[in-house]
């Protein structure tokens, strides 16, 4: 429709605007390599920055993030030198972290048909295979760090965490739940060590006997329950480690090779 | 960056990390200076072992010097630990009889010898023999030339004889 006030004849109007002589023409597709350095039908995903950022993020950071994760998850720091002291994972905590790659597989965080599937290409494969690694040896250790040393603590917090992984492994879950769920369980072994089980230790700058008298309390529990004395440092060393694998987990995508 | 290069750098970033943490694990440092000199001294055994593999292993040849001059001056205590350095892997028959050697000397008493440093001997004798069946020592100032004569010499020393009860033992001359 042309609207009444609108001037339809051949009056020229005045309109500012920047001369260009040779304005861009649009690329055309065709066999000439010189004038196309680009391949004949670039894939738009390969060179998007954003997709480039997602790929570094997938393979190099978050691999970094789970394994910085399996560094620190042993390490305790002595009292009261604070000498490093790395404690290898035992075998429970293989058996807990293959448990919950096989809860994270049924949930769907990880959609194992994408991460290892005969489509992709072999090197896609070994990336997704040592991101898996990673995943993997994080998961160990985050169990080695939340799990008592020794005595009875230990038993009684892998009882309860085999407890709550058997009954997550029938319950049905998406992915966003399980993290919750997962979330709460780990914090609370992160208590109960830490928090509970580190406040009954008594320190070990103090000797037997200066124990027995100061604190009997403290000096009575840490031999009952056989506790380990470490620095108060360790707390905080494991509490990173604990927020740098969840961290890991929610940025972890379904699928590393799927394209956006 | 395309795809692969990415997919590369990771699995190589990945596998470093990995083989480090193994490291720390393994090697258990107890401080931040305890990393580095813990993986210089694992670097350079797996680099001994390498020449090991390929056949290109060769002892110290300035540190075997050192505890040859310390063996001379009856140092045999640092003797043995430059020896030891030279040969870390326990390969060349020659540093291994001269070790036996210093045990012998050192444990070698005109009224009773020290048995433990007889029986260490011993062992770093069979190692030369094992090395090289036929090794026969070309110094001079050694009355014992070969493995088995010094196994001989030490089996002896650590038997109990009426011979031992013998006063005139004492006059009896270091070899």
């Amino acid at each position: 429709m042309v609207e009444p006030d609108r001037q339809t004849t051949n009056e020229i109007e005045a309109v500012e605007a920047e001369y260009i002589d040779n304005p861009p023409q649009p690329r055309e597709r065709n066999n000439d390599s010189s004038a196309m350095p680009r391949p004949a039908q670039p894939d738009v995903y390969d060179e998007h920055p954003v997709e480039r950022r997602r790929r570094v993020f997938t393979y190099i950071l978050l691999p970094v993030t789970f394994l910085t994760v399996a560094l620190l998850g042993g390490l305790r720091l002595s009292d009261p030198d604070l000498a490093f002291v790395f404690i290898g994972p035992s075998l429970v905590c293989l058996v807990f972290a293959a448990l919950m790659l096989v809860l994270f597989f049924r949930a769907g965080l990880i959609e194992f048909g994408e991460w290892f599937s005969e489509r992709l290409p072999t090197l896609t494969l070994a990336a997704n295979g040592a991101l898996m690694l990673s995943l993997f040896a994080a998961t160990v250790q985050l169990f080695n760090s939340l799990l008592p040393e020794r005595g009875i603590p230990f038993w009684v917090v892998g009882f309860c965490f085999f407890w709550s992984l058997w009954t997550y492994l029938f319950a049905e879950f998406d992915a966003r739940k399980l993290v919750r769920s997962l979330g709460a369980l780990l914090g609370a072994a992160f208590v109960a060590k830490y928090l509970v089980l580190a406040n009954l230790t008594a320190p070990a700058s103090e000797g037997w006997l200066q124990g027995i008298f100061q604190n009997p309390t403290k000096e009575a529990l840490t031999w009952l329950l056989d506790l380990p004395r470490y620095s108060g440092g360790t707390g905080y060393v494991q509490f990173f480690t604990l927020a740098l694998y969840l961290a890991g987990l929610f940025l972890l995508p379904r699928s590393p090779s799927r394209k956006r | 960056m395309n795809e692969r290069i990415i997919q590369i750098s990771g699995i190589a970033v990945t596998g470093a990390y990995f083989l480090f943490v193994v490291f720390l694990y393994a090697a258990q440092p107890r401080s931040l200076d305890e990393v580095s000199r813990k993986a210089a001294t694992t670097i350079q055994s797996a680099a001994t072992r390498g020449q090991v593999i390929i056949g290109t292993y060769e002892i110290d040849r300035e540190r075997f010097d050192e505890g040859l001059a310390a063996f001379r001056r009856e140092d045999y205590v640092l003797a043995r630990d430059q020896f030891e350095k030279a040969d870390p892997e326990k390969r060349d028959a020659r540093t291994q009889f001269y070790i036996a050697y210093s045990f012998y000397r050192q444990g070698w008493g005109r009224v009773s010898n020290d048995d433990e440093l007889f029986g260490r001997a011993i062992e770093a004798a069979n190692r030369a023999s094992a090395l090289e069946p036929n090794f026969r020592s070309t110094d001079e100032n050694l009355k014992l030339r070969t493995p088995a004569e010094l196994r001989n010499e030490l089996e002896e020393g650590l038997k109990v004889t009426p011979n031992d009860f013998n006063p005139l033992k004492i006059f009896r001359e270091k070899k």
